[in-house]
C-alpha cells in the first residue's frame, strides 16, 4: 500500500494554533485524539449518526469523525476540553453534574458542546427546542429527561 | 433506623465532573508509550472448517510486530458454566457465524494494522449453516458443536405442582404465541481492550467489564497464568446492559498480541465490531398457556420458548432462565410448567440483556389483558389479583422477603388516573400497563459475595478498597455514600479505589443487579467495623461507653449530647499514636441456596432478594401511518430504599427509554443469512431526545430486611415493565392484540386493517 504524503497543517483548538504533520485522509476526530492527545472527544458510531464526537467549529456543532482535519484549518475549534476554566466546571458542565445529567459519560462531551451551541444562539431555548437541538446526539443511559433539565438550569432562564 | 445524613439524598455523583470535563478516561482514550495497534482478522463464513492459515506475508510486513492465530493461544475454551466451554478464542478448527475471530495482528499503526490483515490466507471450506431455530432443530440438519444434538444448547425443565390440573379447573385458558427478534445493547463506547506484560510476566489489561474479577479468573485460564498476575485494572466504562458480563476474545487477543510483541497493544471495535462481535440479545418465540379462575387468578401456566442463542453457549443456561424466573417472581401461581431452549444457529453470540426477551416480558403481560378483556377485568385489576406479596415463595421455593408490588400497581394507576382513562378514551387513544420483578444477585459460588476495606488517613479522610465496578449507574457514589454515612464523614474526605483486581478484594460484579445490595452492603459492614475500632479511642476521650457514641459531619460525639464530641481526625490520630492504627474490614455473602443450579437443580434459594415494578403507559396511534405518540409514561418501582432518588429516576427514565421507546417501537435487527445488516447506529434506530415522553418516576419503598439502608435492585428493572405497557397500550389502542414485536406501523397497519375488515 502506498502511504499518502503528509501534510502540514495550521489547526486553532481551543484557542492555541498547533502546526501538524499529517497524512491528508485523517479525521479531525482522529488528530485531535492522537496528535493533540484531546481525548474528550469519543468515536461511537464513526459515520456520524451518534453525535458522540462532536466539536464546535467557529462555534457551530460538527462530527468530528466525518470532517478531514485539512478542513478545519483557519476555523476555531471548540473541544470539551476547552470549556471552563482550570480547576472550574463551565456552568452547562456545572448543571449537567448537578441534574444527574451524567451515567456513563461517553456521549456527555457531545452532548455539553451541543447545548452550548444551543445556548450561546439561543439562551432561553423551550424544551422543545432543547430536544430538537440535542437530536442527533444520542444517550443510551439517561432517557434524555435529565439532559433536558440541566440544559433549561443553565439556560438565561434557569440561572 | 438514625437518622441519615447523606443516604436517602439527591447529591450529585462523584464520577461525573471528571465524565463532563473529558478528563475521565476511557479504555480507547489510554496511551502507553510504543503502544501497538491491534487488529482482528474475521470469518466471512457463517459456517466453515478452517484448513490453513499462512500469515507468513502478514509478518513480514514492515511495521508488523505481531500476528496471532489459534496456535499461539492455549486452546482453552470459555464458558460460563463448566457444561458450556465450548468456545476457544480463536478457533483451531472452524468458525461458526460471520464475524468470528481467526487471527490479529498487531502494528505501529492502524493503517499497517489494516494492511497485515489483508495478506492473511485462511483456507476455508465452507459448510452448510444454519440461520434460524427452524432450520437448526430440523432433524438431520449439520451440528454446529458435535456435542449438541439437535443444536440444542439447553433445555432448562420447570416443573411445579401440577398444571394439568390447573388447567382442568380452570374457568378460562387461552394459548398464544409471541415473537421477537434480536435486539442490541448500543453501548455508547464501543469494546476496546490494552494490554501490556512487564518483564516479569504480570499483565496489566484495561477493558469495560462488568466486574473485573470476572475478567480476570477466566484469563488467567485461557492464557494458563497464575491470577495474581493478571490485573484487570479499573477504568471509565461506557455502558454495559448485560453485554459486558464475560470475558471477550478481544480480551485474550489482546494479551496473547502483547506477550508476542513484547510491547503493549491495545484494539478498539468498529461500531459494527461490538455488535457483531460482543454479544446481541436472544430473539425468541415463547408459547405462553394461561388458566385462570373466574376473577382472573392464574390457576396454571405453561410456557414453552425457544431461544436463538447464536453460535456458543456465552450464559445459555442463565440467559434460558431469567426470562421465566423474572416472571414466576412478579406474579404468583401455583401450578406452572417451563420448557426453555437455546438453540444455536451460525448468527453472533447472544447474551443477558436488560428485558431479557421482550416476547416473553411481553407476552405474559399481554396476554393477562387479553384474559381480562374475555372476563371483563381491567388490567390493573388483573394484575393486582395475581400479584406476588411479600412473605410468598415463588414456585421454584424462593422466599420473597420484602415486596410492593401492589404498591407499585396502586400508585402507577393513580398517578396516570387509569380508572378515569380506562375503556372512556377516544379511538386510536390507548393506556396500558406491564409489571415486573428483578433478582438482586444469582448463586454465583465463591465469587458470589464481595468484601471490602476501610482504611483511615490521619487526617480524618479514608479510602475505600472495593471490587464493585461501575458501568455508569452511579455504583461509586452509592459506596462512597454508604461509607461516608456509616463512618460520619463527608463524602469528599472519601478516596475510592475499586474495580482493580490487584488490590480490591474479589466481588460478584454488576451484571447481576446485585452491587447495591452486596457490594454496598460489604462497605457498610467494612465502615460499621472500622467505626466500631475507632469508637474505643474516642469513648476514652469522652469518658464515654463506646455503645453510646455516634458519629456526624466529621465528628464523634455522644448520642444525644451533640456537644460531647471530638473531631474524626483527633480520634484517629489518638490510635496512632497509641501505635493501634485503625483499619475496617467488612464482607457480604448474600444468604442464597448454593445447591441451586440453573439446570440440573433450579429449586431453592435464588437471590437474597426481589424487586417489583410496575411501568403505565398512554399512546396515540395514526392509523394511517401506523406511528405511535407516547403521550406520557409512569414508571414505579420497589427499590427497597432510594439510596440516592436522582440516581434511581435516572435508571427509571433509561430503562424506560430502552425497554419500551426503544425496545418496543424501533430496535431490531435485519439479517441476510448470517449476515447482519443494520449493526450501527445509522440503520438500528435508537430513541432520540425529541421522540420521547414524560416519564414520571415513582419511587416504591418496601425497606428491605437485609439490604443496605432497606435498599435493593433498581436499575435494570424498568425497562422490563416498561416494554410490557408499551405493548399493553399500543394494543388498547387499535383494539387488537399484537404477538410479535417491535410495533413497527408497518405491523400496526396490517393489525389495523386486519380488524377492520372482519369487523
Amino acid at each position: 500500500m502506498v502511504k499518502a504524503e503528509k501534510k502540514k497543517i495550521n489547526l486553532r483548538v481551543n484557542g492555541e494554533v498547533h502546526t501538524l504533520l499529517v497524512a491528508p485522509h485523517l479525521t479531525l476526530l482522529e488528530v485531535l485524539r492522537e496528535e493533540l492527545h484531546l481525548t474528550g472527544a469519543k468515536e461511537s458510531c464513526g459515520r456520524g449518526a451518534c453525535g458522540t464526537c462532536t466539536v464546535l467549529l467557529d462555534g457551530e456543532p460538527v462530527r468530528s469523525c466525518l470532517l478531514l482535519a485539512a478542513e478545519a484549518e483557519g476555523r476555531q475549534v471548540t473541544t470539551i476540553e476547552g470549556l471552563g476554566r482550570q480547576g472550574a466546571l463551565h456552568p452547562i458542565q456545572e448543571a449537567f453534574v448537578a441534574h444527574h445529567a451524567v451515567q456513563c459519560g461517553f456521549c456527555t462531551p457531545g452532548m455539553v458542546l451541543t447545548a452550548k451551541a444551543l445556548l450561546d444562539k439561543t439562551p432561553d431555548p423551550t424544551d422543545e427546542e432543547i430536544r430538537l437541538a440535542l437530536s442527533g446526539n444520542i444517550c443510551r443511559c439517561t432517557g434524555y429527561a435529565k439532559i433536558v433539565e440541566a440544559v433549561k438550569a443553565a439556560s438565561d432562564k434557569g440561572k | 433506623m438514625e437518622e441519615l445524613s447523606i443516604i436517602g439524598k439527591s447529591a450529585g455523583r462523584v464520577d461525573t465532573a471528571a465524565k463532563a470535563t473529558g478528563e475521565a478516561l476511557y479504555t480507547a482514550d489510554l496511551s502507553l508509550p510504543r503502544m501497538l495497534v491491534g487488529k482482528v482478522l474475521r470469518s466471512p463464513f457463517a459456517h466453515a472448517r478452517i484448513r490453513a492459515i499462512d500469515t507468513s506475508r502478514a509478518e513480514r510486513l514492515p511495521g508488523v510486530k505481531a500476528v496471532v492465530t489459534s496456535a499461539d493461544s492455549t486452546g482453552e475454551k470459555w464458558g460460563v458454566f463448566r457444561y458450556t466451554q465450548d468456545q476457544a478464542f480463536l478457533p483451531p478448527d472452524k468458525v461458526r457465524f460471520i464475524g468470528e475471530e481467526v487471527a490479529a495482528v498487531a502494528a505501529i499503526d492502524e493503517d499497517t494494522a489494516l494492511e497485515a490483515l489483508t495478506l492473511i490466507k485462511v483456507d476455508y471450506e465452507e459448510l452448510p449453516a444454519l440461520f434460524t431455530m427452524e432450520e437448526a432443530m430440523r432433524p438431520g440438519a449439520v451440528l454446529i458443536h458435535d456435542s449438541n444434538p439437535g443444536n440444542i444448547n439447553v433445555h432448562v425443565k420447570i416443573d411445579v405442582g401440577s398444571v394439568e390440573k390447573g388447567f382442568s379447573v380452570s374457568y378460562h385458558v387461552r394459548e398464544d404465541t409471541f415473537t421477537a427478534p434480536e435486539e442490541s445493547y448500543f453501548q455508547a463506547e464501543p469494546y476496546a481492550v490494552a494490554a501490556s506484560f512487564d518483564s516479569t510476566g504480570n499483565l496489566e489489561i484495561w477493558m469495560p467489564n462488568a466486574g473485573p474479577h470476572l475478567k480476570a479468573k477466566p484469563l488467567s485460564n485461557c492464557l494458563r497464568m497464575p491470577l495474581n498476575k493478571v490485573r484487570v485494572r479499573k477504568i471509565t466504562i461506557g455502558g454495559a446492559f448485560g453485554g459486558r458480563s464475560e470475558i471477550s476474545p478481544a480480551d485474550v487477543i489482546c494479551a496473547l498480541l502483547s506477550r508476542k510483541a513484547g510491547l503493549p497493544v491495545r484494539i478498539v471495535y468498529t461500531r459494527e465490531e461490538n455488535t457483531v462481535a460482543t454479544r446481541l440479545a436472544h430473539s425468541m418465540t415463547a408459547t405462553i398457556k394461561t388458566g385462570v379462575d373466574r376473577e382472573g387468578r392464574v390457576l396454571a401456566r405453561d410456557i414453552t420458548c425457544h431461544m436463538d442463542g447464536g453460535a456458543y453457549s456465552s450464559t445459555g443456561p442463565i440467559a434460558t432462565s431469567v426470562p421465566f424466573l423474572c416472571m414466576e417472581q412478579a406474579y404468583r401461581m401455583e401450578n406452572v410448567r417451563y420448557n426453555g431452549y437455546r438453540v444455536f444457529t451460525n448468527k453472533p453470540i447472544r447474551g443477558m440483556f436488560r428485558t431479557h426477551g421482550r416476547a416473553f416480558a411481553c407476552g405474559v403481560d399481554l396476554q393477562l389483558d387479553m384474559i381480562g378483556l374475555e372476563l371483563g377485568i381491567d388490567p390493573v385489576t388483573m394484575r393486582l389479583r395475581n400479584a406476588r406479596q411479600a412473605g410468598d415463595y415463588t414456585p421454584t421455593r424462593s422466599l420473597v422477603p420484602s415486596c410492593a408490588m401492589t404498591e407499585t400497581i396502586e400508585r402507577a394507576a393513580s398517578a396516570a388516573r387509569w380508572k378515569e382513562k380506562w375503556g372512556k378514551l377516544p379511538p386510536f387513544h390507548g393506556i396500558g400497563i406491564g409489571c415486573n420483578s428483578v433478582q438482586t444477585g444469582f448463586p454465583m459460588g465463591i465469587r458470589g459475595g464481595s468484601s471490602a476495606f476501610i482504611k483511615f488517613n490521619e487526617d480524618g479522610g479514608a479510602t475505600v478498597i472495593s471490587g464493585v465496578v461501575d458501568n455508569g449507574q452511579g455504583n461509586e457514589n452509592m459506596l462512597v455514600q454508604i461509607a461516608a454515612e456509616e463512618l460520619g464523614i463527608l463524602p469528599e474526605d472519601i478516596q475510592l479505589i475499586n474495580a482493580d483486581t490487584e488490590v480490591t478484594p474479589s466481588d460478584p460484579g454488576s451484571y447481576s443487579m446485585c452491587e447495591t445490595f452486596v457490594g454496598g452492603n460489604a462497605v457498610r459492614l467494612a465502615a460499621i467495623d472500622a467505626k466500631k475500632k475507632i469508637f474505643k479511642f474516642a469513648a476514652r476521650a469522652l469518658e464515654a461507653n463506646p455503645d453510646d457514641l455516634t458519629a456526624r459531619g466529621r465528628k464523634i460525639f455522644v448520642k444525644g449530647e451533640p456537644e460531647r464530641s471530638i473531631p474524626f481526625a483527633r480520634a484517629i490520630r489518638m490510635a496512632l499514636a497509641k501505635g493501634e492504627p485503625v483499619s475496617g474490614e467488612g464482607s457480604y455473602w448474600p444468604k442464597v441456596d448454593s445447591r441451586r443450579e440453573w439446570v440440573e437443580n433450579p429449586s431453592g434459594q435464588l437471590s437474597e432478594t426481589f424487586s417489583f415494578g410496575t411501568t403505565i403507559a398512554e399512546v396515540k396511534i395514526d392509523p394511517e401511518t401506523g406511528l405511535v405518540d407516547v403521550l406520557e409514561t409512569w414508571a414505579s418501582q420497589d427499590v427497597g430504599f432510594a439510596l440516592n432518588p436522582k440516581v434511581i429516576e435516572g435508571q427509571f427514565e433509561g430503562g424506560l427509554t430502552m425497554g419500551g421507546q426503544g425496545g418496543m417501537l424501533t430496535e431490531y435487527h435485519l439479517w441476510d443469512g448470517g449476515r447482519l445488516l443494520n449493526p450501527d447506529q445509522a440503520e438500528y434506530r435508537l430513541p432520540l431526545a425529541p421522540d420521547m415522553p414524560k416519564i414520571n418516576s415513582i419511587i416504591v419503598e418496601s425497606h428491605d430486611p437485609a439490604g443496605p439502608y432497606g435498599a435493593k435492585e433498581a436499575g435494570m428493572s424498568i425497562a422490563m415493565s416498561a416494554a410490557q405497557a408499551y405493548v399493553s397500550a399500543v394494543c388498547n389502542a387499535i383494539g387488537v392484540p399484537i404477538k410479535e414485536y417491535p410495533l413497527t406501523p408497518d405491523k400496526i397497519i396490517a393489525a389495523i386493517e386486519k380488524k377492520s375488515k372482519k369487523a
